[in-house]
Parts: C-alpha cells; sequence; structure tokens
C-alpha cells in the first residue's frame, strides 16, 4: 500500500472548509467530452486565465479570490470517456447514485427522488458539481461564465454562511468533525476528540477498522488521495419546527414531571429573559440536537445553555456519552456521532466519521419563522465527505439517524431533527435529572431532501488522467 | 372474474394434471416462453423498507457453492466452522445487531442462515472487520471465493458477492412479484397494471431465473424488536 502523502495532490475542499461567505454549487451536464476534459486540462495545470484553477490542499499566504472544486457521478466518469474496467472498479452505491439509495437515505415522501427539484430529478444528466467559493457574487459569476464554456449548466444553487455560523433552525454548527493524523488544523487545536486515521477521509490510507482497507478505485492513478461525498441539498422546515416547540412546551407546562426538566426559577440559566414557556422551547431544542442553540453541548451542560465561556472546548467538543448521559441517546449529535459512548455495534465506534461541510440557502431578507412565507424555502447545501458512501455516509443515515439501532430505547425511532418522520409515527425521549423520561410525540419531518448525488471527489493527479481519456 | 367457467375453461385447468400436457409443458411450452420473455435473476435478501419493524430480524440466507463437495470436502468445511466456533460467537457479540446464526450443509453448498438487525451491508461489514479472517476460511472452500480473500481488503467485492448468493425472497404479498420483475427489467412497477392470471406464468418463469428462494420473508414471533431491545428485556446486555 502507498502510504506516501503529498497534500499538495489533493482538493483542496477536503481536509479543511474555506471559510468565505458565499458558495454557488454548479450543476453540469457533459455535453461535449473534449471540451470538458480540455477544460480540466487546464483547470488542474493552473495556467490560463479563461479556466478556474483547481484548489488544492495547500497552506496559502495570499488568499486566492476564489475557490473552485468538482466532483463527478459515475454517469459524469463514464460520459468524460473513463473505460468500462475501470468504472466497474467503482463501488455499487456510488455506480446506482444517490436516487437508487432513496429508501435507505430516508428519502421516501415528500423527499422521494421524484419530488426533487430540477436539475435532480434527472439524475442521469447530472454529471459534475462544481463548487466556488468567493467572498462576492461577481467572483462567482465569472467563474461560473467560464464553466458555462465547456459545460451545460443543468442548475446552480447558491449559499451563504449565517452569522455565526448558525444554521437556519438556530444552532450554531460546524463544531464537531474528524481531525487526522499529519493535517495541522488550527481551528481543531484543543480538540481532544480521537485522531482519526486518513482511510476515513481518502482512499488509500488504513481505516479506523482494523486491518480494513477501502478499495481505491483503479487505475490508483484516478482512485488513490480521491474520495467520496454525498451532496444534499436538505430544506429545513423552520416555522414547524418553532411551532413545534411551541407545542412541545404547551404540553410541558402541564406535565407532572416538568420540574425534573426545568427546576422552578432557574429559566435564566437557559437564557436571559426567558419565561418558563421559552425556557421549555429551549431544552426541548436542545435535547433534540444534543446541543442548546448557542453550540454548547448539552452532555456537557444539561442544566444551562448560559455558561460562562460558550466557546470553551470543554464545552463544544470535549466530552464524552456514557450510560449515565444526560444528553438524550435519540438527540440528533449523539445519534450521527455516538463517539466512545455505549452502543450495540460494539465495533463501530467512531468507524462511521463524516466531514461535514455545509451552507445554508434561502431568501435573505424575509424571516423564515413567520407562517405567511411558507411558501419560500431555507435549508442547507449540505457535503458529507468519507472515503466509503456505504461504511459512512449510508451507514449512518439507515441505521442510526433514522431506525436508531444503535441503543435498544430508541430504536424504532428516528432522529427528531433530521430524520423521516410523520406525526402518526415519530417519539422522542426527553430526558430528565431523575433518570426518568418524558416521550414527545406528534412532531413532523422538519428536512426534506430536495436533490443530491453520490460524488466522487478525484485528485489532481486523477483531473489529469480524466483529462488525458478519449473517447 | 368467475370461477366457474364453460367446458373450455375446466379444460384448460386441468391441464396441469394431464400426462401428455406436462411432457410438453416442461420440453417445449417452459423453454419457449423463458426464451421469449427471459426474467432478470432477483436480488437477494429482504428489500429496502421505510418501515421501521421491516429494518429488524431481517433474514439472510447465504448459499455457498462448494469447490469440493465430496465427503473429504464437507469435511474440511465442516472443520473449518468447527475450529473459529469461539471467534464466530464473539463476533456475533460484538457485531450486536444478530438474533441468531448458523451454517449447513446441504448437498453441493454450505450455507449461513442468520436473522440481523438493520442494514444488509453494515452487518457483514462489522463482520467482516471482526472475524475477517474466519470469513477468509469459508470463502476458500467456495467456488469464486479466492478472489476475495483476504475479505477486509475485499470489503466492498465481499458484500457485492453475498448479497448475490443471498437468496431471493419471494414477497409476502405474491401479486408484489409483477412489480419487482418490472424494476428489474428497468420498468416502472406495475404500469400499466398485470393480469393476476398471468402470476403463476410470471411465477414459473423466475423460477427459472432464482431456482432457489426463500418462500416470503420468514415468520417472527415477535416482530419489531432488535436483538439489544430483547437482550435488555432479559436483562443480559446489549
Amino acid at each position: 500500500m502507498n502510504t506516501e502523502f503529498d497534500s499538495n495532490d489533493l482538493q483542496g475542499n477536503i481536509l479543511r472548509g474555506y471559510r468565505r461567505d458565499l458558495v454557488r454549487y454548479l450543476i453540469l451536464e457533459v455535453d461535449n467530452p473534449a471540451a470538458a476534459r480540455r477544460f480540466l486540462a487546464a483547470a488542474v495545470a493552473g495556467n490560463n486565465d479563461a479556466v478556474p484553477a483547481i484548489t488544492r490542499e495547500k497552506s496559502w499566504t495570499r488568499k486566492p479570490g476564489f475557490c473552485f472544486n468538482i466532483g463527478l457521478t459515475y454517469e459524469g466518469l463514464r460520459a468524460l470517456g473513463t473505460p468500462s474496467d475501470c468504472l466497474a472498479t467503482f463501488p455499487t452505491e456510488f455506480v446506482q447514485g444517490m436516487t437508487h439509495r432513496a429508501i435507505k437515505l430516508g428519502d421516501f415522501g415528500t423527499s422521494a427522488p421524484a419530488n426533487w427539484a430540477p436539475p435532480f430529478n434527472h439524475p442521469e444528466r447530472v454529471h459534475v458539481v462544481a463548487s466556488v467559493y468567493a467572498n462576492d457574487t461577481p467572483q462567482l459569476d465569472q467563474v461560473q461564465d467560464q464553466v458555462a464554456r465547456a459545460f451545460n449548466v443543468l442548475g446552480v444553487r447558491n449559499g451563504y454562511n449565517l452569522e455565526d455560523d448558525k444554521v437556519y433552525f438556530g444552532y450554531v454548527d460546524n463544531i464537531s468533525q474528524p481531525r487526522f493524523n499529519r493535517i495541522d488544523d488550527p481551528d481543531q487545536a484543543k480538540v481532544d476528540e480521537p485522531i482519526d486515521p486518513l482511510g476515513t477521509i481518502l482512499l488509500g490510507y488504513p481505516t479506523r477498522f482494523e486491518d480494513v482497507l477501502f478499495r481505491v478505485p483503479s487505475p490508483a492513478e484516478l482512485g488513490h488521495n480521491g474520495t467520496f461525498n454525498a451532496f444534499r441539498i436538505l430544506a429545513q422546515d423552520v416555522a414547524g419546527f418553532e411551532r413545534y416547540l411551541d407545542t412541545a412546551a404547551d404540553a410541558l407546562l402541564r406535565h407532572p414531571d416538568v420540574d425534573q426538566l426545568l427546576a422552578p426559577g432557574e429559566e435564566d440559566r437557559i437564557g436571559a429573559g426567558l419565561d418558563r414557556h421559552g425556557a421549555l422551547r429551549e431544552i426541548v431544542a436542545a435535547q433534540m440536537c444534543g446541543r442548546w442553540r448557542n453550540g454548547v453541548s448539552y452532555e456537557a451542560s444539561p442544566d444551562a445553555a448560559v455558561v460562562p465561556d460558550p466557546r470553551a472546548p470543554k464545552f463544544r467538543t470535549n466530552f464524552d456519552y456514557d450510560r449515565t448521559s444526560r444528553c438524550p441517546a435519540g438527540s440528533h449529535m449523539r445519534r450521527v456521532n455516538p463517539r466512545g459512548g455505549p452502543i450495540v455495534q460494539r465495533i463501530a465506534n467512531y468507524t462511521r466519521r463524516l466531514v461535514r461541510r455545509g451552507m445554508s440557502y434561502g431568501p435573505r431578507d424575509v424571516d423564515p419563522r413567520k407562517p405567511e412565507n411558507d411558501d419560500q424555502e431555507w435549508g442547507l447545501l449540505g457535503n458529507f465527505i468519507g472515503a466509503n458512501l456505504g461504511a459512512q455516509f449510508e451507514a449512518v443515515m439507515c441505521d442510526w439517524l433514522n431506525l436508531g439501532l444503535q441503543d435498544p430505547n430508541i430504536t424504532g425511532s428516528n432522529d427528531p431533527l433530521f430524520g423521516a418522520n410523520s406525526p402518526e409515527s415519530s417519539w422522542f425521549d426527553l430526558t430528565l435529572r431523575n433518570g426518568g423520561t418524558i416521550r414527545l410525540r406528534g412532531f413532523p419531518r422538519f428536512v426534506t431532501t430536495r436533490g443530491g448525488a453520490y460524488l466522487f471527489l478525484p485528485s489532481l493527479p486523477a483531473i489529469r488522467y480524466l483529462s488525458e481519456l478519449n473517447g | 372474474m368467475t370461477n366457474d367457467g364453460g367446458w373450455f375453461d375446466r379444460f384448460v385447468d386441468s391441464l396441469p394434471e394431464r400426462g401428455w400436457f406436462k411432457f410438453l409443458s416442461t420440453y417445449v411450452v417452459v423453454p419457449y416462453w423463458v426464451w421469449r420473455d427471459p426474467k432478470p435473476k432477483l436480488p437477494g435478501g429482504p428489500r429496502a423498507s421505510a418501515q421501521p419493524s421491516e429494518n429488524v430480524q431481517r433474514m439472510m440466507n447465504l448459499i455457498m457453492p462448494l469447490k469440493d463437495s465430496s465427503p473429504i470436502g464437507r469435511a474440511k468445511a465442516a472443520l473449518a466452522i468447527a475450529q473459529n466456533v469461539d471467534e464466530i460467537f464473539a463476533g456475533l457479540d460484538n457485531v450486536g445487531t444478530v438474533h441468531t446464526a448458523r451454517f449447513l450443509l446441504l448437498d453441493d453448498y454450505i450455507c449461513m442462515i442468520s436473522v440481523y438487525d438493520g442494514d444488509f451491508s453494515n452487518y457483514i461489514r462489522d463482520f467482516i472487520a471482526t472475524i475477517g479472517s474466519v470469513f477468509d476460511e469459508v470463502v476458500s472452500l467456495v467456488e469464486g471465493g479466492d478472489d476475495l480473500i483476504p475479505t477486509t481488503h475485499n470489503v466492498e467485492r465481499f458484500i457485492d458477492w453475498v448479497h448475490a448468493h443471498d437468496l431471493f425472497q419471494a414477497p409476502d404479498f405474491p401479486t408484489d412479484l409483477f412489480g419487482l420483475q418490472d424494476t428489474a427489467s428497468g420498468r416502472s412497477p406495475d404500469s400499466p397494471p398485470h393480469e393476476l392470471r398471468s402470476l403463476p406464468r410470471e411465477l414459473i418463469l423466475q423460477l427459472n431465473a432464482n431456482p432457489n428462494i426463500s418462500l416470503g420473508g420468514g415468520y417472527r414471533a415477535y416482530p419489531g424488536f432488535s436483538a439489544a431491545q430483547v437482550r435488555g428485556k432479559f436483562g443480559v446486555g446489549w
């Protein structure tokens, strides 16, 4: 196995986020393979002013004006002329594509691929998803114009960072990420979560599973240092979520055990100036997510969102779950990353880690919490990156996020925030100080899938390889 | 549709019992229909479902052709399992999602029959990560298994291979067969709808592509509960 690692060979959006204000995803079809290959050759060489250069993983002394990266679907690899014996070495879930895995991913009902927004309702035409990160719109427009000369632009999705790294549900996000051997990331300096082997995120390296290697697609030039990305457009029902918090708080106020959830007089510890109803809303929101909306982990501070330094590592990343945890096993954070906590699949702790990169989308000048704006859509443009879609993204989605197989106390229920819920069958257990629980029911699906694709993120040598194909 | 048709219907219904027709159907009619309307082999294992209760206690019927089905070859297979019983038990414990598992020697096959919770790929992958060396020994006895060794370096291929050798599970609602056949042939399921009376013919054609099948998804005495839930209730830890 070749474990030589030259970070200059990687696309720059894999190991680190760019921290730009804006992103634009260009959803592309290869209608002229020769033109597309010429574009890729120039993009990887970075010596042509009319073609955006692929951003590499390396420390830069001066920030470039924009960052540009690409991911390809199976159809895209084929459209560029990848030989069929090479295509056959890609994993089945990638070959089939995201739409064929819909039920596993919870994409049914309103989230079913048949209901996805164009162009994702025609997955066979989605060949390349290019991302452009910049701080101003003219930069994005310029890159888009250049790309449109070589590809057919099927659709465009614009995203942006909300203030304080928040998402539309109001939580501070982008806190816990895997961290890797040999990668120096200042954002992760004081994090004490275990180091992940490079094979979690790159093809061709040892994985968290002892002795297990994921298959590197052939030829090695194409597969090595590549990875996979589940690109998802996830609409968030912000008004519906806030409405449900009201309903839940109303019911809790009448519940005999409510003082075990919030001791009388402690409302100020949840948020300055909150009344009892308002504080209970925030407790429900925090237990459902596993974090208070200010980013403080529920496990680290179960009785108070108001802490002296909410950005301190002990409140954000440096904690673990155990059998006495106050953070509900059914919370979003514990489902997708159970850390070292007790899980049924004892072998699986830390094996399903994902790198998440997301930005929000939707109209910025309209309040998503107002019911009169229900016809508008807000959400997240998400990238869930890992060396093996089946072992990481899908494994989390089908057995942990939905179904809840990791803990018998939540089996049969779905993630309260991201799960495929319906009011008739949904349930979630709030934890109490005395070890008891209060079961919430009747919440709808808050996150709906509007589109997506399984993408291969090739290394720079692989993009060069693709640019030299013919046919 | 009425069941008491005229003399011609009664005659047609009696055909399967008539010796000359059995001969004709075995050697002419069925081979002709197989040629005219070939069915793709339907994939094995339980099908994806949105229902949580359908995602626990799923059945695997893994039928693997022995390289050497002589008594000596069979004894080698028996030995391979017997020598690894401790590892297999430890593996099942650590995977955590298995209700029961057993091995059978049956004609020219070694069979692994198990009941597990959740996703098939996760189950197999976790198993390889736990006791890959035992799988290596088992697949070394099986036709086509050599390419998969070591299984820890061929996880994706091994999962696909196991899936291909897992028996097709005939649907519990017989008419669901139409939709499965349509999907496998790349058509949209049940549009146009199929005539109910064509079901026996479709089943015969399918049994030509999938000679060994599981009749239905299996019987469950306590549906909807995971292995960990059962263990938890018994107080034996999970």
